[in-house]
């Protein structure tokens, strides 16, 4: 009797405790908290002036005029002087590029980008990158093309040169790696659209800043997969070539540089993607070429804004299969040169050079490269397209009627309307203290006291509504893309079918630059906010989609054997087993979202999202610098503070332990 | 082979100053690790060293020669400390503490440069996992050493080919390391070694990757390049009858230390401790024990029996004692210095096992 009391007695005590004692409940605490202040104290309490720096935004006008005079003096100072060198530098840099373009012609320029890929990297990729060149003229945007081109390769070039230096550096010491990470993890949470008001307050509209923004979005990934190349040339050669009297100069070109060649090339395969994805909103700031086609035609001309679109969907492609079938063909274990091999490849080289001078001579013949630029299907395809576009815009179609309007409607009324009006109404010490609360449950005091000190920034430059209102909207865009990256991630994963039909889909998805989502949603459903929320969505899934899948995936057979032998049917083993175990890398998915849904969503500011991308797009169309420069900052308070709060508490764990 | 010829080289290699001295070394990892050494806390088991101040004492002391010729073992399960040990020779892991000499020059002294000329010309390694350079042929991974110091193209592609037939490799000279089977990697991995003539050759567990059968054709061939070139050799390895089979001395390792030090005979014959002896344990005696270890003082009369050298193993000497009616008697230079019966042979025998 005594022991049977004694059992029941500690009972109690090994049960676990009910949901609402624990996390979940007090989060629904604070949100019910948050619900109550906003039925009882609507419209009171906006965040006070007080609490406002007005002078902020004067200030940095100010700041703008006086760089601008001083740099614009007839003998500036030295340090002017290096500054202006430097921006010049770049804009001859891309000029004489385009120059070069253009004298080698149409003919001459795909001639000699199809020949390196086919040299370099097979006939399939060539042949791409043939019918990529040729969809440019056929489209009527040669010239467009080949500014984008000189732009990017201008940023794909500075980049590599700031980039692949650091990140062997990186690869080689991991102080400097210890060092550098945080930097880099923070440049990749802001949203490229943040970048552009500081770069163009220091350099001013032009090539050179699109070129520098450019580089600070394109060298973290270069100097991330160049230190992971470097890592991981295996420990043992570096140590042979030691133990051999190699000097460290020697371990690094005779060793890890040549066996890490395949992982540089994706270096620079990403160092690209990540550039043409810039250089295409860069049209904003003086960038020509095809991103300024796009945000020009927007409105004025829609079908041109489209083909813009469609080649840089095209070039996105072509670019990313030649440099990743480039970067396959070297890898040095699968490419056995004998000397009797080395010397064809060099006649083939020869040939090639040959073939590409000849296309050169031949389109300065026959003036090639007027010649494509005027003689274009462009006509022809525009009939179709703005067929296509009167379709999708005629409000008695049932596209329209019964799709795409309703859709919009539905998102507008019951997700991004209410959810708006609920944070920016509530009280703001609610709203404020709400957040701060949940990211305290959600990831702990740390990252909750940096969330607290973001929210506080965004309300002391003045920009607390339109930060809240974009932050409703990129809600309503994270919960959207968790949905769908958790239906389609988690099918992919128990199905091989749908696997192999939603990984290529997802990997063209993942190339394309962030701009280009945007546009076909401008005028499928051209209701406020919502083109920016579903382009986001598309923008965004690819990778929720992948990591669920991965996550699902990566779950040993074993737990599943033991499940199965228990016997659980397929829907336990998925919901008992599979998700619960592949939470971290669900929680990871939740983090990537909603740090690209707000890069989507603030982009979305030029066609009608508001809230503080439009601010940014003012402020770059109307030289308000100052309340642009606002903006950003406010973007970027908003990105760290939804960074940390998506961190989640295993992140924060397994960070502090490295 | 025979421990016959290696207990001659013994014999003859015992003069003049040994090629590699290593005093007390010492090798722990973790902040302070310094701090550790000289005081009681470096008497402490590793797992209370761990818990007390974080560090990992890999090495703890250990000091040895390695005469010219030799060829020195160090025994020890995974985690005894010897893959390290090795490593500190030549400074690719930082002694903590300790001195090491090699042919002459303080090693642990060393500059950057005058440590580089050592690695360059006086030793070379042979790694576990080969360290092949995926990305050049056969023939540029052998003549790598001669690059790295700087030698001139037809001489080093000269030198290379020479090693390689050494090797029996001359045939995959322009075939790459992934085409090749473990065995014949690790003949690259040999024949880059040998490609710089070093003084010193340094095995770190060469052949534990490769399948038994490989692992004794590889036995072979450094026996074979020893006999060829008399190259000093420090081998590490975890497989004792390996250590038997190449080592004149052999050093046991275990938890950083050597807990014994001696010949293949000392170590079956008289273990140093219970480690020592379960290691031993499965070992045939009569393969490794020489006839020193049986014989007795000869009665009189007894010396005019058919002779053996003292140094003949006892498995060795078995045809002779069974078709000799008197006891044989045991020479060491001309000298019968005792004599050996059936009865003692029989005993060695029997006690295999115990």
């Amino acid at each position: 009797m005594a022991v049977a009391g004694a059992a029941a007695q500690s009972l109690p005590s090994s049960l676990p405790a009910p949901w609402w004692r624990g996390r979940p409940g007090a989060a629904v605490l604070v949100v019910a908290g948050m619900l109550l202040s906003y039925f009882g104290w609507k419209h009171h309490w906006a965040w006070p002036a007080a609490l406002e720096w007005n002078s902020f935004s004067p200030h940095l006008d100010r700041f703008q005029a006086w760089l601008s005079n001083n740099r614009n003096l007839p003998h500036p100072n030295i340090a002017f002087r290096i500054f202006n060198g430097f921006a010049n530098f770049l804009d001859d840099l891309v000029s004489w590029l385009t120059r070069l373009f253009y004298y080698l012609k149409w003919s001459g320029t795909t001639a000699l980008g199809t020949l390196v890929v086919l040299r370099f990297g097979g006939r399939k990729a060539a042949l791409g990158t043939l019918a990529a060149f040729a969809s440019f003229a056929t489209l009527g945007l040669w010239d467009n093309s080949v500014q984008t081109f000189a732009l990017m390769f201008a940023a794909v070039g500075m980049s590599l040169a700031v980039g692949m230096p650091l990140g062997v550096l990186a690869g080689r010491s991991a102080t400097f790696n210890r060092a550098i990470t945080p930097i880099l993890d923070a440049m990749q949470i802001v949203p490229a659209f943040a970048y552009l008001m500081p770069v163009v307050i220091l350099f001013s509209v032009g090539p050179g800043a699109a070129v520098v923004t450019t580089m600070i979005y394109a060298v973290p990934p270069a100097i991330r997969i160049t230190a992971l190349g470097i890592r991981g040339v295996a420990p043992n050669t570096v140590e042979a070539a030691t133990a051999l009297g190699a000097t460290r100069w020697q371990v690094l070109s005779k060793v890890q540089l040549p066996l890490a060649r395949r992982m540089l090339l994706l270096s620079v395969n990403q160092t690209i993607l990540f550039a043409l994805s810039m250089v295409v909103i860069a049209g904003l700031i003086g960038g020509t070429g095809l991103g300024d086609a796009v945000t020009n035609g927007l409105y004025t001309d829609p079908a041109f804004a489209i083909f813009a679109g469609a080649a840089i969907v095209i070039m996105a492609i072509a670019l990313d299969r030649a440099t990743e079938a480039m970067a396959n063909r070297t890898d040095p274990a699968q490419r056995h040169l004998t000397a009797h091999k080395a010397h064809v490849l060099r006649a083939y080289t020869a040939a090639c050079a040959l073939v590409v001078v000849a296309a050169v001579v031949l389109g300065h013949v026959f003036g090639a490269g007027t010649v494509w630029s005027r003689w274009t299907a462009q006509d022809w395809l525009r009939t179709y397209v703005q067929r296509a576009l009167d379709y999708i815009q005629n409000p008695g179609t049932f596209l329209f009627r019964n799709l795409t309007n309703p859709t919009g409607n539905f998102l507008v009324q019951h997700g991004i309307q209410p959810l708006r009006t609920f944070f920016i109404e509530t009280p703001w010490p609610a709203t404020f203290a709400g957040l701060v609360l949940i990211a305290f449950l959600l990831s702990g005091l740390r990252r909750a006291a940096i969330a607290a000190a973001m929210l506080f920034i965004v309300g002391l430059v003045g920009e607390w509504a339109n930060a809240m209102d974009t932050f409703s909207q990129v809600l309503v865009a994270t919960v959207l893309t968790v949905i769908v990256g958790l239906a389609i991630g988690v099918w992919a994963a128990e199905s091989r079918t749908v696997s192999r039909v939603v990984r290529p889909v997802n990997d063209v998805l993942q190339t394309l630059p962030q701009l280009v989502y945007i546009i076909p949603f401008i005028y499928l459903m051209p209701v406020s906010g919502v083109p920016g929320v579903v382009a986001s969505v598309l923008y965004a899934s690819p990778v929720m989609i992948r990591l669920v899948q991965r996550g699902i995936e990566d779950v040993s057979p074993e737990s599943v054997e033991a499940a199965t032998s228990f016997g659980a049917t397929r829907a336990q083993v998925l919901l008992k087993v599979k998700i619960p175990l592949a939470r971290d890398a669900i929680m990871l998915g939740v983090n990537q979202a909603i740090i690209m849904v707000l890069a989507v969503v603030v982009i979305g500011g030029l066609v009608g999202s508001g809230a503080l991308g439009y601010e940014v797009a003012q402020g770059l169309q109307r030289n308000a610098f100052g309340q642009g420069v606002i903006a950003s900052i406010a973007i970027l308070a908003l990105g760290i503070a939804l960074d940390r709060v998506t961190q989640g508490r295993g992140a924060a764990g397994a960070r502090s332990e490295s | 082979m025979s421990t016959s010829t290696t207990g001659a080289k013994r014999l003859g290699s015992s003069s003049g100053n040994p090629l590699i001295r290593a005093e007390g070394i010492w090798k722990i990892f973790g902040k302070n690790a310094d701090r550790v050494i000289g005081t009681a806390d470096a008497e402490l088991s590793r797992a209370e060293l761990r818990t007390k101040t974080g560090c990992v004492a890999a090495v703890r002391n250990v000091s040895f020669e390695v005469w010219p010729g030799e060829v020195f073992v160090v025994m020890g399960l995974s985690g005894s400390g010897k893959s390290t040990l090795v490593r500190t020779l030549i400074r690719l892991i930082e002694p903590t503490a300790g001195r090491v000499e090699i042919d002459g020059h303080d090693v642990t002294q060393a500059s950057r440069d005058e440590l580089l000329q050592l690695r360059r010309h006086t030793s070379s390694m042979v790694f576990q996992h080969f360290g092949l350079l995926a990305h050049r042929s056969v023939i540029d991974n052998v003549a790598f050493g001669l690059e790295v110091q700087g030698k001139s193209k037809a001489e080093r592609l000269a030198r290379a080919g020479e090693v390689l037939k050494l090797v029996g490799l001359e045939d995959a000279a322009n075939q790459f390391p992934n085409e090749l089977s473990g065995g014949m990697q690790q003949r690259v991995g040999l024949a880059r070694a040998f490609a710089v003539d070093p003084k010193v050759m340094l095995y770190d567990e060469p052949f534990s990757a490769l399948d038994p059968l490989i692992r004794r054709d590889m036995q072979d061939e450094v026996i074979r390049l020893q006999h060829e070139t008399g190259k000093t050799m420090v081998f590490i390895t975890h497989d004792l009858p390996e250590a038997l089979r190449l080592g004149d001395r052999i050093a046991i390792m275990r938890d950083g230390r050597v807990v014994q030090l001696g010949t293949p005979e000392d170590l079956v014959g008289s273990p140093a401790d219970d480690y020592v002896s379960n290691f031993v344990r499965d070992i045939p005696r009569s393969h490794v024990l020489t006839l020193r270890w049986i014989m007795r003082e000869p009665a009189a009369g007894e010396a005019d029996g058919p002779t053996l050298d003292v140094s003949t193993t006892v498995r060795n000497a078995v045809p002779v004692i069974a078709a000799s009616e008197r006891p044989v008697c045991a020479v060491e230079n001309g000298r019968v210095v005792g004599v050996v019966d059936k009865e003692a042979v029989l005993m060695a025998i029997a006690g295999e096992g115990d």
